[in-house]
């Protein structure tokens, strides 16, 4: 006669964080979808950027004073590479108001007594809203650029600048955690915020692309996880290859696996403070 | 006491609260001057590189980077309710300043000082000091260009928040709004042209944030100088028929709850 005892099926723990992660994609992902207004908004916000920003370098390019950088600027001036990375740069979701709010406001605690990782399905969660936020700047970039009249870039630099854009805004909310992860330490984000996000504006290229800076400068930026981020995408849009294409590729690997491991320091000595100390 | 008296007295509050924590006041003010620095290098690197854009150098975009941090600053010193005043109207808190006698606007720009706006304040300074070129003797016309440019930033942020009294959306519209006026004050005058300089001048009204300013302080006439005081007498009173039109509808009832 079979055991009437119950066995209890323990699912395996990477498999359950997995589907928790996949769970909360899909949550990011349909929430900005249902909210469409709000991303409309933000597309709305993409255009009035670029619109500031293709008037200064089109200012720029049609001055064209000699004995300056005016020289280099591509045919179509750097219009197309600031619609890359200002798409990037404008879908990351913004993961450290969300940690912000979770520690200093105490919602944190009943977090960790649940069997799922809080944080892999935070940063999923990011990663949902991102991606639809992706999608639909793209749109919008895309409608834009047509209606714009300004001339195109090949049909493969699309397929670059989408594959590297979409690992560089994975780049971005992985910044971005490791700046919610400071709330842990500062309370309030805002600093290490803004010092991020003006490192991105210089060593990620976000205004100018870096291959302007003079050669020390370049070498120091594209070491960063910055150029990762903005950079790498951006140029493609303005010089798409194949090499550069496949080395940007390999160097945003690396720094998505350089930030997950620091991120998981990062998070293990946070959970040892408040073990500590409490928040 | 005065409407002016209480509002001082509230901003008093308000400044005292914003440095009790004086570890988080420091940082955020030190975090906010460390993010200026960085946006003067990117716009020197830019002008090392450009030289020029439409007439402006980089003792221009000093000026002018310098007088917007500065009416950042003031703004949020000294009015830094202007911020979340959008969700203070739609989460019905403005119910306690009607049982008061006391103007609701002022006591609601009172309400709070934000710790980052002195770090603008102080850099925003240096930068008028150390880079825009300018003599002592330009100090009373760099006051002027001050208070006129804050007059128009906080009445058209006044004016995006009374939104709230219509639309429950006007929450993050509201800030969004004040957010592409700040864009729109932070690029060299000389690239708007056509549309984007109407709106530059109308509903984003960078033009006379910082830019009319700008063109004030480079050279001052009786013209220019009229152009900006009627600019921020306009807007003011434009924020002001907005905010008790707004309030208005509020005392009816009619208002979204957010």
């Amino acid at each position: 006669m079979p055991s009437t005892v119950p066995t209890i099926r323990t699912e395996p723990r990477l498999a359950g964080a997995l589907a928790a992660a996949l769970s909360a994609f899909a949550l990011g992902l349909r929430r900005n979808l249902v909210n469409w207004p709000v991303l409309m908004g933000r597309c709305l916000f993409y255009l009035v950027v670029m619109t500031i920003i293709s008037a200064l370098w089109d200012a720029v390019a049609a001055q064209h004073l000699p004995g300056t950088m005016a020289a280099l600027l591509p045919p179509g001036g750097l219009t197309l590479y600031a619609g890359a990375t200002e798409w990037i740069t404008l879908s990351v979701a913004s993961i450290h108001l969300r940690l912000e709010d979770d520690i200093r406001f105490g919602a944190l605690e009943p977090q960790l007594l649940r069997p799922k990782p809080y944080l892999l399905q935070k940063i999923a969660e990011a990663l949902g809203d991102t991606a639809a936020r992706l999608v639909g700047i793209a749109a919008a970039a895309l409608l834009a650029l047509a209606l714009s009249g300004r001339i195109a870039p090949p049909p493969i630099a699309f397929v670059y600048v989408a594959v590297l854009g979409v690992l560089g805004a994975a780049i971005g909310v992985l910044l971005l955690t490791l700046v919610g992860l400071c709330a842990f330490w500062l309370r309030r984000v805002l600093p290490p915020y803004l010092i991020m996000q003006k490192a991105m504006f210089i060593f990620g290229g976000l205004f100018a692309p870096i291959g302007y800076y003079p050669p020390w400068l370049y070498h120091a930026a594209l070491a960063t996880p910055f150029a990762a981020n903005l950079f790498l995408a951006g140029n493609q849009a303005i010089a798409p290859s194949a090499a550069s294409f496949g080395a940007g590729l390999l160097l945003q690997f690396a720094w998505i696996a350089v930030l997950s491991c620091l991120i998981a320091l990062v998070w293990r000595a946070a959970l040892r403070k408040i073990l500590r100390e409490g928040l | 006491m005065s409407a002016v008296a209480t509002y001082a007295a509230n901003v008093a509050v308000a400044i005292r609260t914003s440095l009790m924590d004086r570890t988080n006041f420091l940082l955020q003010s030190v975090g906010m001057i460390v993010n200026d620095v960085f946006f003067l290098v990117l716009w020197y690197m830019f002008f090392a590189g450009f030289r020029r854009v439409g007439g402006w150098g980089l003792s221009d975009v000093a000026l002018m980077l310098g007088l917007m941090m500065c009416i950042v600053g003031i703004a949020g010193v000294f009015f830094g309710g202007y911020r979340d005043m959008a969700a203070t109207i739609l989460r019905g808190e403005i119910d306690a300043l009607l049982t008061q006698p006391k103007g609701v606007l002022l006591r609601l720009l009172a309400r709070e000082s934000i710790a980052t706006a002195w770090g603008d304040l102080a850099m925003g300074l240096w930068m008028l000091a150390s880079f825009a070129q300018l003599s002592w003797r330009a100090l009373p016309l760099v006051a002027a260009g001050i208070v006129c440019g804050a007059t128009v930033y906080v009445a058209s942020a006044v004016v995006y928040a009374s939104l709230a009294f219509w639309f429950a959306g006007a929450r993050s519209f509201a800030r969004d709004l004040t957010d592409f006026m700040l864009l729109f004050s932070t690029y060299p005058g000389s690239i708007y042209t056509g549309a984007t300089k109407f709106v530059a001048f109308t509903l984003l009204p960078a033009g006379f944030v910082v830019l009319a300013p700008v063109t004030f302080l480079r050279a001052p006439s009786l013209r220019t100088l009229a152009t900006i005081v009627v600019a921020a007498l306009v807007y003011a009173a434009f924020a002001a028929i907005a905010f008790h039109l707004g309030l208005r509808r509020y005392r009816q009832g009619k208002v979204p709850t957010g």
